[in-house]
């Protein structure tokens, strides 16, 4: 009778998880196989699950019409040095602000903080007149730059201060025994035990790197300096016609590897996500 | 221990300084930048090539750059360059930005330099294609493509509804847009594709809708600007016609739905000749056409292009006499390749036939060169971004079933008003 | 709460010789953190407060761009705020996209973690499946969603198979703000999800046992054991979502551009189209100063909150 039941109950719990995944999983199905199919069969009505007619054509155009591996490329390196950059310094201040008293560390962290509340909108043009003083308009620099020391990596660092100051005090006692200085003690005992935090903050650095669009849209006017976010809105005709198979073949190739990655390493990413210090 | 604090001040201090005080200007070889919204290779070769040419002859010039922009929020990231100090010496401008770039001062007056330069033949330009361009007698950019609008039809998706095609409709003496609409619907009705397209409005666009309202004689605003067209009862009749079309007769497509004319969706499209292009392996067969009488009777609606030179541009006495160079009748040929140019001697079907291959030189003569100086031309203002949103936001409840046009209409004028008197 | 700890200064440091005598551990130590805290300051102060200075700087101007005039005006961009027509439906528009957005985020967040924590086979699946969408470019999802939202657009597709016809979802005006928010919460709701989850497995499996035994229901087990339990994280995520709420561009950008009418246009849109669009930075930077205002106003008020609320704030 009461496994029965919970046979039931299971049952129920599996249709209802099944129903919830639809709109999570349909977007990038749709994606994918409309990819593939030619451009007039992609407003086909009802739409076709699976293309008639699969053909790569509109990959190969990809690359005809944009230099799309260059700017492959500067999305990629882009976003993995900015999470490097990233790991460092917000781990480094984090510490700091966890466990080094040094004076005003609570006024200068909350003065840190306000960087989280700034959407990037709010300072783009300020920004924009400051990197052109230093002639790097047109450069990576502002897409490097900002995200590592700016804003971005407010929260990156908010994170690492909730890991840090969990940490065990006797922990660092026991480094200071074996003659650690500070530096040591940070890269020597607090950085091995932060794993799942810094695993959280490079998700969180390389994402937002690699999802950012205003920014680029505004700094980079050069298609071969382009990223992956700004080009893949640029694949109309000379007249601004879109070009709707082309669009999304180039969305399926900035989407499907990074998906990837994450299916075949998420039970790390996720994992290192639940551990931070985030959960208060 | 405030030391640590004050050096990290100074240390981040200089740089800032040192670069606030630098920036000065140096003497040698200048190099130039253009912005354009094509990324076509075909465009841009063309324009190196006539780079090229003018480098080897001048030595203060070392290097000629052509930036292509994004056409989608073109004049938004030009003016973002611009705001940054960052702006390029020269710029294609799009038609609905001239009044802002034209009145601001943002542009080197330009008919000194082209007067001026040996060749140049200045009296060649149409005044109706530089009109945009000029404030009073001043030219502040040049119109390199001058382009009307016109009608392709598919004439295959025509045949399978049954219905004649374009030609024969304008052979009847038919070619008005009751019959074009007629025939739109019955393509929609008996083929499924959609009837007519005008291309680039997408319930967004509205300035597209220009080549449609023109021919009932209205107009978005008055001649001088200041005052409102929308609530003029031949705009009230032309959208309501509109308005019928897509809910009625649903001889065009609904706002949400795409149809692309040039993949075989759609019986007529309303665009720019340039476009022909997109036909080079169309596997039906069509024809293009002028477009079709109105109310107000026949009509022409040209759609352009400038080129100017920027006031605050690092290099703006040099990159207008490339400019100068870039348009004299030479290589005015050599650009209407692309763009129908605005030189009278230039507007024949020989030399826009050259760049179209595809196009017979009857169609040219009958839709470009005929109606090139009868044109009118798109909607612009000053403040126009401003505007543009305000009518696409006032024009967006028309775009429903049950709508009352007038009050749309009515509210829209409210809402521009004091757009206009500004 | 173990901050204190490291002032203890350690006793090697102290007793080396050649030392000046205020050069003293505590001093070592003191710039150790600010050599630390060093680059984020910097970054800070160069990438965030001066811009935000400039920001309201600019704000007392007027700055016509295409002529490249800067002239100081005083309050007039601030009195145009106060009188600019269009600002009340923006706002509303805001309000009703934040709201929308962290009550859907949050409760979708809450229920997909409870489903998660459940003993079931196959709940790595469901997870992956639920994050997934965190990975895919911002640009890349909406683009889709675009498509899928029109009038003869994949929903409407799958609708029509169930013999359903949707909306023009992107042309009514509720539909529109009900489409953006959704496709907003599909994209983001999984790392909240992952939060949750985490904060769920960390309350004390004993705490449950001994509500069952005192004979409590589901309900209340969850509204007085879970909900405090887990309502730090609720706290921390509710701040970065409203905070989150109140930045979304690309979205707006790609689906609506603000439409239709201005239903859709939220504050950060208005100022993008003030700023960029319609070339008034002057204007625009006084929008920023807005912005800026209501999220500190909000993040302040939550925290506040938290006293009130948040039951094991240590």
């Amino acid at each position: 009778m009461r496994t029965e039941r919970s046979r039931r109950a299971k049952l129920a719990l599996y249709g209802l998880l099944c129903v919830l995944a639809v709109p999570f999983v349909f977007p990038t199905w749709w994606m994918v196989t409309s990819s593939l199919k030619p451009a007039n069969e992609i407003f086909a009505f009802p739409p076709t699950l699976w293309p008639a007619d699969a053909t790569l054509h509109a990959y190969g155009r990809v690359f005809d019409f944009a230099p799309f591996g260059v700017q492959y490329f500067n999305s990629m390196y882009i976003a993995l040095v900015v999470t490097v950059g990233t790991l460092a310094v917000s781990s480094m201040a984090g510490y700091a602000f966890a466990r080094i008293k040094f004076p005003g560390h609570n006024l200068l962290f909350l003065v840190v903080l306000v960087g989280l509340l700034i959407p990037s909108e709010v300072t783009i043009v300020p920004l924009f007149q400051m990197f052109n003083r230093f002639g790097m308009v047109d450069t990576h620099w502002p897409l490097l730059l900002v995200p590592i020391f700016g804003a971005p990596s407010v929260l990156a660092t908010l994170i690492m201060r909730q890991f840090f100051i969990a940490l065990p005090a006797e922990i660092e006692e026991a480094g200071r025994m074996d003659g650690l200085g500070r530096f040591g003690l940070y890269w020597r005992m607090a950085l091995p035990l932060s794993r799942p935090a810094l695993g959280a903050v490079a998700i969180f650095s390389f994402l937002h790197s690699w999802n950012l669009y205003l920014e680029p849209v505004v700094f980079l006017s050069t298609p071969e300096k382009f990223t992956l976010p700004q080009a893949l809105t640029q694949f109309t005709d000379a007249y601004g016609g879109p070009m709707w198979d082309v669009q999304l073949s180039a969305a399926t190739m900035t989407a499907l590897p990074v998906l990837i990655v994450f299916i075949v390493a998420q039970r790390q990413f996720v994992e290192g996500l639940a551990h931070t210090g985030l959960k208060g | 221990m405030r030391h640590p604090r004050l050096l990290l001040a100074a240390a981040l201090a200089a740089p800032l300084v040192l670069a606030a005080c630098g920036g000065g200007s140096d003497d040698g070889p200048v190099t130039l930048r253009m912005t354009t919204w094509s990324a076509n290779e075909d465009h841009l070769a063309m324009l190196n090539e006539i780079a090229d040419a003018y480098i080897a002859d001048h030595p203060d010039v070392e290097a000629i750059e052509f930036d292509p922009l994004p056409f989608d929020g073109y004049t938004s990231t030009l003016t973002t360059q611009i705001a940054g100090d960052n702006a390029p010496d020269l710029a294609w401008i799009l038609e609905n930005a001239a009044p802002d770039f034209v009145t601001s001062g943002a542009l080197v007056p330009l008919s000194e330099t082209l007067s001026g330069t040996d060749g140049y033949e200045y009296d060649d330009l149409v005044p109706a294609a530089t009109e945009l361009w000029r404030e009073g007698d001043e030219l502040y950019a040049y119109p390199f493509s001058t382009s009307p609008f016109a009608m392709f039809a598919n004439d295959d998706l025509l045949a399978e509804a049954g219905q004649p095609t374009a030609a024969e409709l304008i052979e009847s003496g038919e070619w008005n847009w009751d019959r074009v609409v007629e025939a739109g619907a019955a393509v929609h009705a008996q083929t499924g594709a959609d009837g007519i397209v005008i291309r680039d409005f997408d319930y967004t666009g509205w300035d597209n809708l220009s080549t449609l309202w023109t021919g009932w004689g209205a107009s978005a605003w008055s001649a001088d600007g200041t005052e409102c067209g929308f609530d003029d009862p031949e705009m009230t009749e032309a959208l309501t016609f509109m308005h019928d079309a897509v809910f009625e007769q649903e001889a065009m497509p609904g706002p949400g739905t795409t149809a692309d004319f040039f993949a075989g969706e759609a019986a007529f499209t309303v665009t720019q000749i340039s476009r022909a292009g997109l036909l080079a392996e169309a596997p039906f067969a069509w024809d293009l056409v002028p477009l079709p009488a109105g109310p107000s009777g026949e009509y022409a609606v040209i759609g352009q292009g400038g080129l100017g030179v920027l006031t605050v541009a690092p290099h703006p006495e040099e990159a207008a006499d490339f400019l100068a160079y870039m348009t004299n009748p030479e290589n005015s040929v050599k650009l209407a390749q692309f763009f129908p140019p605005p030189r009278a001697s230039q507007l024949t079907a020989e030399v826009l036939g050259q760049a179209n291959p595809l196009l017979s030189a009857e169609q040219l003569q009958a839709v470009v060169i005929d109606r090139i100086d009868s044109g009118v031309v798109k909607p612009s203002h000053t403040g126009q971004a401003q505007l543009d949103q305000a009518v696409r936001a006032a024009l967006d409840p028309l775009w429903t079933p049950g709508a009352d046009v007038e009050a749309v209409l009515a509210d829209l004028c409210a809402a521009i008003d004091p757009l206009l008197a500004r | 709460m173990t901050e204190a700890d490291t002032e203890t200064a350690p006793g090697r440091e102290a007793s080396r010789p050649a030392r000046p005598s205020w050069w003293t551990a505590r001093r070592r130590d003191n710039l150790a953190g600010f050599l630390f805290a060093g680059p984020q300051l910097a970054g800070t102060l160069v990438f965030v407060l001066l811009p935000l200075g400039l920001m309201f700087w600019y704000s007392f101007h007027e700055w016509n761009v295409l002529a490249g005039g800067f002239r100081f005006t005083g309050a007039e961009n601030y009195e145009r705020l106060v009188q600019d027509p269009a600002l009340p439906g923006v706002l509303g528009a805001t309000a009703a996209f934040s709201v929308g957005l962290v009550a859907l985020n949050l409760s979708l967040a809450l229920v997909l973690a409870i489903l998660l924590d459940q003993k079931l086979r196959g709940t790595i699946l469901f997870r992956t499946i639920f994050f997934s969408p965190v990975a895919v470019t911002l640009v890349a999802w909406t683009i889709v969603w675009r498509f899928l939202l029109q009038d003869d657009g994949g929903i409407n597709g799958l609708l029509s198979v169930v013999g359903a016809e949707g909306p023009n979802w992107l042309r009514g005006e509720t539909t529109a703000m009900a489409a953006v928010i959704v496709v907003q919460v599909l994209k983001n709701v999984g790392l909240n999800m992952v939060l949750f989850l985490a904060a769920l497995q960390g309350v004390p499996k004993e705490l449950y046992e001994a509500s069952t035994i005192d004979g409590a229901g589901a309900w209340t087990r969850f509204r007085r054991i879970t909900m405090p339990m887990i309502s730090p994280t609720i706290l921390l995520t509710s701040i970065i979502t409203v905070v989150g709420s109140l930045q979304v561009f690309a979205q707006i950008d790609v689906l609506t551009k603000g439409g239709p009418g201005t239903s859709t246009t939220v504050l950060v849109y208005y100022l993008y189209q003030n700023a960029f669009q319609f070339h008034d930075f002057g204007y625009g930077a006084t929008l920023s100063v807005l912005l800026f205002a209501i999220v500190l106003v909000l993040t302040v008020i939550q925290w506040q909150m938290r006293r009130k609320w948040v039951v094991h704030e240590d």
